[in-house]
């Protein structure tokens, strides 16, 4: 097993095999282990939410994926090669906890940046749609400052989808909306994931969300961060409202939540 | 009506100091060579505007190309070290070390290269001016918006694309402050330089009024190098402020 084996469509599009990171920090020894042997394999097209304590490795985890740091010991791949070449083909599409939006570009070149990355034109018409989308229409040329937090989110989610990316990283990119527009974005997320079905990793806190837009939630321990319940969502698609209303989802909830409470030992 | 009774709200004080000044040049009976009063210096600038405006024109193109250069020296030399760090360890420190010679000690040696003429007197601007755009530059291209330099590398974008759409704009507000800084500077160094060269312009029409005892000229320099200086650093600083509402 190399890395030359041919990947496989019907494969894991992302692999962690035994990641284990360990950041030194100056001035203490040991530094702080992030996480630790944690494995896990996402299927091409699957919508996979992490969930987890906060300061377990979340973050980090995502960050391996995207190519932005490289594990202490053990392996990531995604799409059968290192990440770092995917990111050089312009094939993951992101959105991260601060928004990074580009304060001198409008809401329109914000979403238009991946195209100019890629070293492609512009598609007007799908940025258009796109922005349409995300329903910011009347704010197409809009500076990042003269739009609401939730607003900028929606922009940055909106330039992660835009170039229809083989792989999806979100980092709770609806942490700083109400609950009721964070549902609203849950649900429009939904139409547009089911759109292309995009493999998808969501880091997020809250569970509601996890159940409703995954198709396996799993939750992390407190650091270092492992696997400690992995829990498959039966709920066909497109999911609304009415899903959470539901008994199983409820229940659902429940063994998730339990999971992410410490343990008292 | 109005308008006189704000300009005199808003600019008191220098009428003040010119009432002062006048009354106490007549009270203490100055010879005008020691204390000319200000309106005789009003007089001497009125009676030959030509010569003070073409001074004050060959000043302010010194100033103004110098300062260009200067900025644009300096800007590249930031970029340059941006793109390696090897290149800056050679960079910073002849930087430092160039702006800390003091510009009076240059000015022979440059002459003596560049000729007693403009390109010296350019050069001299330059020199003042490059520092603090290579400073504002430098720590500008690394004032990036959170998570925007991750973003760059998890899109693939290339070492150019981070260079100009991501770095450069990043670094316009301190560009902008240093253009403000080096607007106030460039008028100071090309009168000196001209005032040590005796060529042409405002520091060379002071020297050659000074000498000759025609000291209600010389005021007059002082007081036209004075104003544009000022205008140069009002203009910048609206400059300023337009970059800065644009980039942040
Ligand atoms: N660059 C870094 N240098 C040092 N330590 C780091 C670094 N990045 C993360 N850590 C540490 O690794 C641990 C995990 O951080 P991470 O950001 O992955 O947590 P998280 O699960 O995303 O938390 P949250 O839910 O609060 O966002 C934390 O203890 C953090 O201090
Ligand atoms: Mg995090």
């Amino acid at each position: 097993m190399t890395g030359e084996a041919q990947f496989d469509p019907d494969g894991p599009a992302i692999t962690a095999t035994d990641v284990t990171k360990k950041f030194t920090l100056k001035g203490s020894g040991d530094g702080v282990l992030a996480l630790q042997e944690l494995s896990l394999a996402v299927a091409t097209g699957e919508f996979v939410a992490l969930l987890g304590p906060s300061g377990c490795g979340k973050s980090t985890l995502l960050r391996l994926m995207a190519s932005l740091d490289r594990p202490t010991t053990g392996n990531v791949t995604v799409c059968g090669e290192p990440p770092d070449a995917i990111a050089a083909r312009h094939a993951f599409g992101v959105a991260f906890q601060d928004h990074a939006l580009l304060p001198w570009l409008t809401v329109y070149e914000n979403i238009a940046l991946p195209f100019k990355l890629a070293g492609r034109t512009p598609d007007d018409v799908a940025i258009r749609e796109m922005i349409v989308l995300v329903g910011l229409d009347e704010f197409v040329s809009a500076r990042p400052r003269q739009l609401s937090g939730g607003m900028r989110q929606r922009v940055s989610i909106a330039r992660a989808l835009i170039l229809d990316p083989e792989v999806l990283l979100l980092d709770e990119p609806f942490g700083a909306l109400d609950a009721v527009t964070r549902r609203q974005m849950n649900i429009e997320l939904q139409r547009i994931w089911l759109r292309d079905q995009i493999t998808t990793v969501l880091v997020t806190h809250s569970v509601d969300e996890a159940i409703f837009l995954a198709d396996r939630v799993l939750v992390l321990s407190g650091r270092p961060g492992r696997i400690i319940l992995e829990a498959i969502v039966p709920f066909d698609r497109p999911r609304d409202r009415s899903v959470m209303r539901s008994e199983e989802f409820h229940s659902l909830a429940d063994e998730l939540s339990l999971a992410l409470e410490p343990s008292e030992d | 009506m109005r308008t006189g009774r704000r300009l005199i709200q808003d600019y008191w004080g220098i009428l003040l100091i010119l009432v002062a000044w006048q009354a106490w040049v007549i009270v203490n009976q100055f010879n005008p060579i020691v204390m000319p009063t200000p309106i005789s210096v009003f007089d001497a600038l009125i009676t030959d505007p030509v010569l003070f405006l073409e001074n004050t024109g060959i000043t302010f193109a010194v100033a103004l190309v110098g300062m260009t250069g200067g900025m644009i020296i300096g800007t590249s030399l930031a970029v340059a070290t941006w793109l390696s760090p090897l290149l800056s360890g050679l960079v910073s420190p002849l930087a430092v070390l160039f702006s800390s010679v003091p510009v009076v000690a240059l000015i022979p040696i440059i002459a003596r290269l560049l000729g007693y003429n403009v390109s010296t007197e350019i050069a001299i601007v330059v020199i003042i001016t490059f520092f603090p755009s290579f400073v504002f530059a430098s720590s500008g291209l690394r004032a990036l918006p959170p998570g925007s330099d991750d973003l760059f590398r998890v899109l693939g974008a290339s070492r150019r694309a981070t260079l100009f759409r991501l770095a450069l704009p990043a670094a316009m507000p301190n560009l902008a402050i240093a253009l403000r800084l080096a607007a106030a500077h460039a008028i100071l160094a090309a009168m000196i330089a001209e005032f040590l060269m005796g060529t042409s312009g405002l520091g060379y029409l002071f020297a050659k009024t000074n000498d000759e005892f025609q000291t209600e000229q010389a005021f007059g320099t002082s007081i036209v190098a004075t104003a544009i200086s000022v205008a140069a650093f009002l203009l910048a600083s609206f400059v300023e402020r337009r970059v800065r509402s644009h980039f942040s």
